[in-house]
Parts: structure tokens; C-alpha cells; sequence
């Protein structure tokens, strides 16, 4: 829930990163804090472990400067990705404004996205939040991890090319992913292709549910 | 709209009458900071001695602390855990939870007795519920606080910042 402090003619918004684990979403902020000019960032505070892997969450302010008179702050979580944590997750989930959910594109984590999705669907359903109505965008990453094909033949003895690892197509993620229609962007390795993309979609989707 | 996704809005009065709040329960008990936090990390005011350039990282780390335990006594099947003290060798924090939604942390010495603490914070969270009854009864719109191009003015502000 945004908090409007009009004494001091501030505007702050909460926006979360989730997804299964390393599917990108640490890197979705310390690409953004690579980026955005220093005076528009505070520090990027990481709680994880010693590899590396976010143990409650990361966090970036990120300062808009004056809209119209107030001072807007948009803060960036992460969540952490991996099964163990759900709970942690429900915690930093507490009181957001939108969600980025970042889903890995690749064929072998596609049951991974499909149970993250599920659960953060729950713990919105618990913070009485309707998944409809809430802003919520789609980031495909890892675009760039080529597809890898076999060939099978089938019973019938005609022979079949079929997918054995690399990202899936857009349109069969959207098939399992998106039902609910979010805009969806694609992300990968190469200039961080995306990031700001994603970024731009859910400010103003927050901005317009404030 | 959705009722869960309108902002709280903290008028004038409310700051005015918080930022005294936290500044008499910083004085009377001798600590050394005193903040208000709404349950997703953000401060609504802060009120002790100098001025803190980490505070919106503290606002942060002291939700998620609080709502990781709200976490843990759920797995307790206990309703919820009211307050929190942490004991560092110098500083120590106590945090108590207003309402569902908003957090009051007090930073303080070994100076301070922590029995004076949870009393003058009981007071003090007392008084900040009803501030938060106020700021929820009240229903200003949109438009009326922020103005109504503030959304266009916004999305300008967000497409010239985060570009590739």
C-alpha cells in the first residue's frame, strides 16, 4: 500500500521482485543501480548468503525527484527464489504496491516458474489482494540461452524434432505463464535487454493504482 | 477501485501530531531515535539526535525483521508477536507493532532501562493507533492531494530515468 506523507509532500511506493531461484532478479536491480545516475540511488543492501544467493532479500530506493510537488521514492525488493524460503518470501511480499514476476525462460525450469507463480497467486490471495486487479508484469529472462533440439522418432516411424533444453518460445510461456494477460517483456544476458523495460511498466502501472 | 490497493494518505495534522508523539517518547525515555514505519518498510517519521543517512535502509531491514516474525508465529499458532527486543552491546532496539499496519521502533543506550522503554512505548502506541484510525476514516481522493496530472507528469518522470 503506497504511503502518501503530505506534511512532507512524499510519495512512497513498494515494488517486489519475484521468481524462482536465479532466474535473474538480483540481477534486474544491480543492473538498475549500475544505471540510474547517483543521485537519483541509495545503496543496494543485500541480505545473502555466502554464494551469493539472496537469503531475505535485496533492496534499492530508487528517488524520482519532485512530481508536481512531492518528492517520489520507489523501493526495489527481491525476494528469495529458492523452495525453502516461502516464508521469508510472504514477508518481504508484505505491503507491496506491484510485482515484477520474473519467470526463467528455459524448458527445465518451466515447473519451477509455474509453482512460484502459484504461490505468489496464494500469499496475494492471503494479503487480501485480488491477482486481477493487482499490478503485476511478466519479465521472460533469459532469452538469449539458445534452444537445443533432438530428433525422435515416433511409433508411427515418422520422425520428430523436439526440444531438449534452451529458452522456449514466448508464446508457449505465455500459454502457461501469462492467463492473465500481463505485459510481458523479454530479458536476457545481452545489455541487460529489458531491465528498464520491465522497470517502466510497473512504475506506471503502480503509479496509476495509487 | 480495489480498496487494498488505495495509498494511505498521512495528512498535515496527522505528521504534525506523530512527530510530536515520537519526539516526547524520545525525550522522556532518553533513547536516541524514534521511528514510525508503515508494515512495507517506508518511514513516516523519524524524531532523535542527528540526522541518519541510513534510514530508509533501517525503515527496511526493521519491517522485513517484523514481518519475517509475524512468519514465525504463524508456525507458533500464535496470533502475532506484539513487540520485539534486540540487545547489541551498546544499542538496542525494542519494536512494537501498531494496528496491522504500522511500526514503532525505538533505538536506545544502555543509559535507557528497557522496562521504561516498553512502558513510555505502550503510551506512545496507544496514542499512534489512534492517528492510524484517523488516517484510515479519512477519505480524500486522489486528485485532491496530488492534482490530477500528476499521473502524466509521473509517467514522463519514469520514461526519462529508466531508459536503456
Amino acid at each position: 500500500m503506497a504511503l502518501i506523507n503530505v506534511a512532507r509532500r512524499e510519495i512512497h511506493c513498494k515494488i517486489v521482485y519475484y521468481g524462482p531461484g536465479m532466474c535473474g532478479k538480483t540481477s534486474n536491480l544491480q543492473w538498475i543501480h549500475g544505471q540510474v545516475p547517483a543521485q537519483a540511488k541509495g545503496d543496494l543492501l543485500s541480505i545473502a548468503t555466502e554464494t551469493e544467493r539472496t537469503l531475505f532479500f535485496d533492496f534499492l530506493p530508487i528517488d524520482l525527484g519532485k512530481v508536481r510537488g512531492f518528492q517520489t521514492r520507489f523501493h526495489l525488493y527481491t525476494v528469495p527464489g529458492q523452495v525453502l524460503y516461502e516464508r521469508t518470501r510472504v514477508a518481504v511480499l508484505n505491503g507491496a504496491d506491484g510485482v515484477v514476476f520474473v519467470a526463467d525462460s528455459q524448458l527445465e525450469k518451466l515447473q519451477e516458474n509455474l509453482n512460484s507463480l502459484k504461490e505468489l497467486a496464494q500469499n496475494l490471495k492471503n494479503q487480501n489482494k485480488k491477482i486481477t486487479s493487482f499490478p503485476i508484469v511478466l519479465q521472460y529472462n533469459k532469452r538469449d540461452i539458445p534452444p537445443q533440439y533432438e530428433e525422435v522418432t515416433l511409433t508411427d516411424g515418422t520422425r520428430k524434432r523436439r526440444q531438449t533444453s534452451g529458452a522456449l518460445a514466448v508464446d508457449v510461456l505465455d500459454k502457461y505463464l501469462n492467463g492473465a494477460n500481463w505485459s510481458a517483456f523479454r530479458g536476457g544476458c545481452a545489455a541487460r535487454q529489458g531491465v528498464f523495460e520491465t522497470l517502466r511498466a510497473i512504475s506506471k502501472a503502480v503509479i496509476s493504482q495509487l | 477501485m480495489d480498496p487494498q490497493l488505495t495509498s494511505i494518505i498521512v495528512p498535515t495534522e496527522e505528521i504534525t501530531q506523530i512527530e510530536e508523539c515520537l519526539s516526547r517518547l524520545v525525550e522522556d525515555t532518553g533513547s536516541d531515535y524514534a521511528l514510525l514505519l508503515d508494515k512495507s518498510g517506508q518511514v513516516i517519521s523519524a524524531k532523535g539526535d542527528g540526522d541518519r543517512q541510513d534510514i530508509t535502509a533501517l525503515g527496511a531491514l526493521i519491517a522485513g525483521v517484523f514481518a519475517s516474525s509475524r512468519e514465525v508465529a504463524k508456525l507458533l499458532r500464535e496470533r502475532d508477536f506484539r513487540a520485539s527486543f534486540q540487545q547489541g552491546v551498546r544499542e538496542n532496539i525494542f519494536i512494537a507493532l501498531i494496528e496491522e499496519q504500522w511500526i514503532l521502533c525505538i533505538i536506545f543506550n544502555k543509559g535507557t532501562h528497557i522496562g521504561l522503554v516498553k512502558v513510555l512505548t505502550k503510551k506512545a502506541t496507544d496514542e499512534l493507533a489512534s492517528v492510524l484510525e484517523r488516517v484510515r476514516q479519512q477519505h480524500k481522493a486522489r486528485d485532491e492531494v496530488l492534482g490530477s496530472s500528476f499521473r502524466t507528469s509521473m509517467e514522463d518522470t519514469i520514461d526519462l530515468l529508466f531508459r536503456d
